[in-house]
């Protein structure tokens, strides 16, 4: 794995010590400052062959969308974040959708869900036969500080969801 | 995509679009559908044209103010 989870691990738990009054107290820039990011050690690479309207895309967020009728929302107030995902279904409708992140503002994303998760757009584009198949399923995060959990939980569960739809193609919306 | 060129340089994606839009919206303008679909084009001609690992490539777009 190009990343040192034992390294960050140690990190991180000196850092939500440490941050805790501060997160508590609203004091996300001085939070967020301390706060031990995550380098990657390589850049993984899977070289590309073949044409978009031969592949199977599927979308991931982090902009804290959830299916307001059917699926909690994401924990807003620890700070550990939260290290889970929702599915969304490439049927779901923008009124459909909530939005449960706490640190950017929703208003736009609120008018639009495309800004943040283009999956019209994308239907659009396998309608013209310019993308292959847009999958069945597409994949939201938040706020995660707690990247242990995210790489050793969450995204195993959604690389074995995404196999077994075909996907060979992601869009990533890092919000 | 992103439009942080800071926490790209961390992560350090296979291949990469930065936008010069704000968090939130990150496909530019509520409603710009036209502009939704520019960006997704050049993500797929990314595919083919980034050969190199850890490319990333800033796209020129300006928001529109309405």
């Amino acid at each position: 794995m190009p990343i040192n989870l034992e390294k960050f691990k140690a990190a991180y738990e000196k850092w939500v010590e440490e941050s805790l009054p501060d997160f508590r107290a609203g004091k996300m820039e001085d939070v967020i400052k301390k706060y031990p990011f995550v380098v990657s050690e390589d850049v993984p690479w899977t070289v590309f062959r073949g044409h978009p309207s031969e592949k199977t895309i599927a979308l991931v967020t982090s902009g804290g969308l959830y299916l307001k009728d059917s699926q909690p929302a994401f924990d807003a107030e620890s700070i550990h974040g939260d290290p889970s995902f929702r599915e969304i279904p490439r049927t779901v409708r923008p009124e459909d959708l909530g939005i449960s992140h706490p640190h950017y503002d929703h208003s736009l994303a609120e008018q639009d869900v495309n800004t943040i998760f283009p999956i019209q757009p994308f239907i659009a584009l396998e309608k013209e036969g310019i993308v292959g198949k847009i999958a069945d399923t597409h994949y939201s995060f938040s706020y995660v500080n707690d990247v242990v959990t995210l790489l050793t939980e969450s995204v195993p569960a959604v690389i074995a969801r995404m196999r077994s739809e075909g996907v060979d193609t992601l869009f990533l919306v890092p919000v | 995509m992103g439009n942080m060129a800071d926490r790209m340089g961390h992560i350090r994606p296979p291949r990469a679009l930065l936008v010069k839009f704000p968090r939130g919206s990150m496909l530019g303008e509520p409603g710009n559908a036209k502009r939704q679909r520019r960006i997704i084009m050049d993500a797929l001609e990314a595919l083919s044209t980034m050969t190199e690992p850890g490319t990333i490539k800033e796209l020129t777009y300006r928001w529109k103010k309405p």
